[in-house]
């Protein structure tokens, strides 16, 4: 099945290409997944790749908010890159915020950002 | 209001509610909806199919396509028979302002479909009902 | 179906037309299969006397095509089978009908008329006169039910017409303009209702995806009046617009709605907000300039 979580490292930025609808184990798997690789690669920045991602439920989104606290506790920054616009209807809809976090339109905007940033 | 049964699907497992949200995509797209109408019964039929994995641990969903004249629609319902709502008022507005993990999913599947219906009785189960109009 | 089965069982009952009709009909089947081709040949000759039907019966085919269906339709009337198929076949009449352009006022001349012909007809065939009373009232039933579909159908495609149009009209009511590399505005004209408000934010965010746009500017000049459900609605398209990674600044704030909004409590603050569009570009395109400038000095 494409429940794949692919990993890239490009330097000190951790890029998470995030699958398009993953059952609830595997978005808690990408949590800890992620955490243990910024850990291991002393990643300072995280890049969450949700551009396959067509149905986004309040459990997927939270979990995606709570492991950028995480990051950011692990001292990392996170940038969610790809939304695409039927989730971001969704999502607002369902009164959820991504609060602090930066969200971007794709993977290379925020490499800038983090390039400008870190 | 004609109401046609489509299909019946079990809620009990991660992977059921995973089926769910594919199945009530096919569904929904052969009724006939836009993209962005499909996604939001979907994201629906997914905080309901997840809220009695949790609750209850065991449910069901059943899907119906609607025909009222020239309108057409999908009716989706949850049942169970897990431990059932104290208080369905304060749960669609509390769950809302708190944002904790049970009450978002209520409030927030009513804001993406036309018509949400609760049925629920302590300690005998909870049915809801979502509707959502072409 | 602009008619289901079960509606036309219920017509059929409420025009009480029962197996009693069915039988009269099928009762005169015979004599009227052979008079089939001389009904529908008069039926013509009739119709080409009115200007307005010659216009549209210009052509051989059509002519032939029609009179190949009218004598279709005609038989079936007497075949005894009033279900499904006999449904969908007179929807299409009305169907096919809308689609070259005939209108209801002529239908009812062509019903009159096959009345006028099948009658004396009735009168040939049969002797008793409680047999002709109740094959020319089970004829009439059948013909005013067919009359009723026809124009539901034709009313039906008439709606489609105007349902598509009334789209259409939504779809350029929300206009997105690209006015600079980066830099879109969405002029909101006209009162924001949700369903508008939905379009808006689809067609926005799509926009927005496609041409890689950093702001939006979202002009409200166009909107006479705002409460706080409109201003909700903009707030979600703000919020959503911000999820792709853009910002919004909100051109057009008129002094009255600057001041409704103070009134109903609105909060705007983190959205920047400009009276005039083009207060709204030049910020823009100095956000835009500082971006740059930050990206060069790397």
């Amino acid at each position: 099945m494409d429940e794949q979580i692919a990993l890239l490292n490009i330097k000190d930025i951790l890029v998470v290409i995030v699958p398009s609808d993953p059952h609830d184990e595997t978005i808690t798997m990408l949590q800890e997944d992620v955490l243990e690789a910024l850990q291991k690669n002393a990643s300072n920045g995280v890049i969450l790749d949700i551009s396959t991602v067509e149905i986004m439920d309040s459990f997927f989104a939270r979990t995606l908010m709570e492991t950028s606290m995480m990051i950011k506790l692990m001292g990392g920054v996170t940038v969610i890159a790809g939304m695409q616009p039927s989730v971001a209807i969704t999502t607002i809809e369902l009164g959820l915020n991504f609060g602090d976090i930066v969200t971007v339109l794709d993977v290379d905007s925020s490499l800038e950002y983090l390039k400008d940033l870190l | 209001m004609n109401s046609e049964l489509l299909e019946m699907m079990p809620i009990k497992s991660d992977g059921d509610i995973v089926r769910i949200r594919r199945r009530t995509r096919d569904l929904s797209k052969a009724q006939g909806f836009k993209l962005a109408d499909v996604t939001r019964v979907v994201t629906a039929a997914s905080e309901l199919a997840r809220n009695i994995y949790h609750y209850a641990q065991e449910g069901t969903v059943h899907c119906y396509a609607l025909t009222e004249g020239r309108r057409k629609g999908i009716k989706l319902v949850f049942e169970d028979k897990g431990p059932g709502i104290e208080d369905i008022e304060l749960v669609m507005e509390e769950g809302y302002s708190t944002g904790n993990s049970m009450g978002l999913g209520l409030p927030g599947a009513k804001r993406l479909v036309d018509k949400i219906t609760i049925e629920s009785e302590m300690g005998n189960g909870t049915k809801v009902e979502i509707i959502k109009w072409m | 179906m602009e008619v289901t089965i079960e509606e036309w069982n219920q017509r059929k009952v409420f025009a009480n037309f029962t197996q009693d009709d069915v039988e009269a009909l099928v009762g005169i089947k015979d004599k009227i299969r052979q008079k089939a081709e001389d009904v529908i040949d008069q039926l013509y000759v009739h119709m080409l006397e009115y200007p307005n039907l010659q216009e549209i019966l210009y052509d051989e085919s059509i002519i032939l095509r029609l009179k190949g269906m009218q004598k279709r339709y005609f038989e079936q009337l007497f075949e005894g089978e009033y279900g499904e198929d006999y449904l969908e076949n007179r929807l299409n009449i009305g169907r096919v009908h809308h689609r070259i352009g005939l209108e209801p006022s002529w239908y009812m001349g062509t019903y009159s008329h096959y009345i006028e012909l099948i009658v004396p007809i009735i009168f040939e065939t049969l002797n008793d006169t409680q047999e002709i009373q109740k094959t020319v009232l089970a004829l009439i039933k059948i013909i005013n039910l067919d009359q009723e579909l026809a124009i539901t159908t034709y009313l039906s495609a008439r709606e489609e017409v105007i349902k598509e149009q009334s789209e259409e009209i939504m779809e350029i009511s929300v206009p997105i303009i690209q006015v600079w590399e980066g830099i879109i505005a969405a002029p909101i004209i006209g009162t924001l209702d949700t369903s508008r408000t939905q379009l808006l934010m689809e067609k926005l965010l799509e926009g927005v995806v496609e041409t890689k746009t950093r702001i939006v500017l979202l002009d409200i000049t166009g909107v006479p009046s705002i409460d706080t459900a409109t201003a909700q609605h903009i707030i979600d398209t703000i919020n959503a617009v911000k999820l792709l990674g853009s910002e919004v600044v909100i051109t057009g704030v008129s002094p009255a709605i600057a001041q409704t909004l103070v009134h109903l409590g609105i909060d705007l603050s983190g959205i920047t907000t400009r009276s005039a569009l083009a207060q709204g570009l030049k910020v823009a395109l100095n956000k835009l300039n500082l971006e740059l400038k930050a990206g060069q000095n790397g």
